[in-house]
């Protein structure tokens, strides 16, 4: 005689037709991302992803010394206010240029616990001054990353 | 998270599926040597690639892989007689070579020609190391055979072992490209495991729970790169190859063994775990390898089907008591099942379009891609990557660096694989 599968077993609990009974229900977008580009070839990337459609992410473009950040219409705002929700930011560069902004966010970002991402987009290049700008401030560094890997990230991340 | 049609188009890998179509350009393991142990010997039943197949060794030792059902009326061969240079279905006696070409239909006249127009499907088998190797696609894209350095190196430096995990083949490869999870799931084991402890790294491991990642864009795949504080001025890196599209590495620790894994479908709910040790410049002890038949390491001990001891039917064998008392983190034993345990309770094919990634997942996001773009790019006529022998050529490393220094330069030639030549490990 065959033993019964106990109906809280790992047996039973993997199949297809338990997968059926799992609890569906809208996912909130959990990520209250900011985008920032670091240079001019880096805000054509930023400016391009900021057009599709987001739940809570935010675009800009930062020059050092990065206390200040420029949102895609144009206009200066604190980098602390634009902090205040956040949860995550993601700084994007191709040139390595405005050190001190990066330094500037990922200290910001640090004392606040706000993940921090970077996106060296050198096509071909494994290392460059924009890495090395990003470097100590990213937990997560993408090198060298696509123009593509910007939207795939914040699709991926629900941003 | 993903839309379900990219992720039905990276979890479906049957013929005529776009991933398939990729996979099938490249060779992949199918069966340890073991299973075919002498000419003339019993055939094995294979599925891969949601293909049912039939493998054999004749008496001559060519292997074989074909389809596992006769031409005439669909009986598995599985059932045949393996003798005089073929593999003879019982039923009727139509008897095929090892290529599936029938040599012999009985009830034809003994002149005809008939049977030189029956051909199963049959894809090469070679063997490499200890492992027998396939290659699925056109035989006119037949890449050169794998130079991957673990069956370069000669049998006694290599050990590999397979398990069935119950789960789709990108939750098990997702498992060996997030270094994240090291920190917590395998925590209980860096110190006790006999092919992991000893290792300067398990002291950075230990003494900086948030590593930094860099997910390094290369020619075969990716390299992730994850960085632990280490002595003043300077950053321990542990740097795991992804090559396209089911190849992973984990970094070595001290002089043990270097392992890694090939994730291969058997179907879209199912693959096979394939997991090597192997070292560069010596053979392994008597040691290692009782160590790894046991079950250490990232091997598991398994039933004689390669399933392994501790499965769903058994709850992994959960030990609370040992959770609670720190030697495991979730309860099961053993690295390999510590990840299939978690990959398969995700269900056969977990659906992506629920989850909740952060930027830490970043290697798997990129491979997704990576997977994506290859794939479809093979749809429009391009050419693949990582079915190269160069592209194999590869080492995982770890390594201690200047703070200032690219992970990728400070390793330079440390993860190319060299005949000879020492891992670069900490």
């Amino acid at each position: 005689m065959s033993t019964p599968v106990p109906i809280s077993s790992s047996a039973r609990a993997t199949t297809t037709e338990e997968a059926r009974y799992r609890i569906d229900y809208p996912l909130a977008a959990a990520r209250n991302t900011r985008v920032v580009a670091l240079d001019e070839a880096a805000e054509m990337i930023v400016r391009a992803a900021s057009e599709e459609d987001w739940g809570q992410a935010r675009f800009y473009v930062a020059h050092d010394p990065g206390h200040d950040l420029i949102t895609m219409a144009g206009e200066t705002v604190p980098l602390a206010g634009e902090l205040e929700q956040s949860n995550t930011v993601v700084m994007v560069s191709t040139a390595g240029e405005n050190s001190e902004a990066a330094a500037t966010i990922g200290a910001a970002c640090k004392v606040r616990g706000i993940m921090t991402a970077g996106l060296v987009i050198t096509p071909g290049r494994l290392s460059s001054e924009a890495l090395l700008t990003l470097r100590p401030y990213a937990r997560i560094l993408l090198v060298p990353a696509d123009e593509d890997d910007l939207v795939e990230l914040l699709r991926a991340t629900r941003a | 998270m993903l839309r379900k049609e990219i992720n039905d188009l990276l979890t479906q890998t049957g013929p005529g599926t776009k991933m398939g179509e990729l996979f099938r350009r490249y060779w992949q393991p199918v069966l340890l040597a073991e299973e075919l142990p002498a000419n003339d010997c019993p055939p094995v039943r294979v599925k891969i690639l949601s293909e049912r197949l039939i493998a054999i060794r004749d008496s001559d030792g060519n292997y074989g892989l074909m389809d596992e059902f006769c031409a005439h009326r669909g009986v598995s061969l599985w059932f045949g007689r393996n003798e005089e240079g073929g593999l003879r279905c019982p039923y009727h006696g139509w008897k095929y070579d090892y290529t599936g070409q029938a040599i012999e239909v009985p009830s034809e006249p003994a002149t005809s020609n008939f049977c030189e127009n029956v051909k199963l499907k049959g894809y090469p088998l070679v063997k490499l190391g200890d492992v027998l190797w396939t290659y699925m696609g056109d035989p006119a894209n037949q890449p050169p055979l794998p130079e991957w350095e673990a069956y370069t190196v000669s049998e006694k430096q290599n050990f590999t072992s397979k398990r069935l995990q119950e789960c789709n083949w990108l939750q098990a490869l997702e498992g060996g490209i997030d270094s994240s999870h090291v920190t917590f799931l395998h925590s209980g084991n860096l110190n006790t495991d006999p092919l992991f402890k000893g290792s300067k790294g398990n002291e950075y491991n230990a003494g900086d729970l948030k590593p930094f990642f860099e997910v390094v864009d290369y020619e075969g795949g990716l390299l992730i790169g994850a960085r632990r504080n280490a002595e003043e001025g300077h950053y321990y890196w542990r740097v795991t190859p992804w090559v396209l599209p089911n190849f992973t590495m984990v970094p070595p620790r001290a002089d043990h063994p270097m392992h890694g894994h090939f994730w291969v479908p058997i179907d879209d709910d199912n693959c096979w775990a394939w997991s090597f040790d192997y070292h560069p410049t010596r053979e392994l002890t008597d040691t290692e390898v009782e160590a790894m038949r046991a079950g250490k390491g990232v091997h598991s001990a398994n039933d004689d089907a390669y399933r392994p001891l501790a499965n769903k039917d058994n709850d992994y064998l959960m030990d609370r008591e040992a959770q609670r008392r720190g030697e495991t983190y979730s309860g099961i034993h053993g690295i390999a099942l510590q990840d299939s345990s978690l990959q398969e309770s995700m269900g056969p094919v977990v659906d992506r379009t629920k989850e909740r990634l952060v930027a830490t997942d970043a290697g798997i996001i990129k491979a997704r891609q990576k997977l994506r773009k290859a794939a479809l790019a093979l749809a429009e006529g391009v050419e693949p990557i990582g079915n190269r022998p160069e592209d194999q050529k590869v080492r995982s490393v770890a390594i201690v660096l200047p703070k200032d220094q690219p992970f990728v330069e400070g390793i330079g030639e440390a993860m190319v694989a060299k005949p000879g030549v020492p891992q670069t490990t900490v």
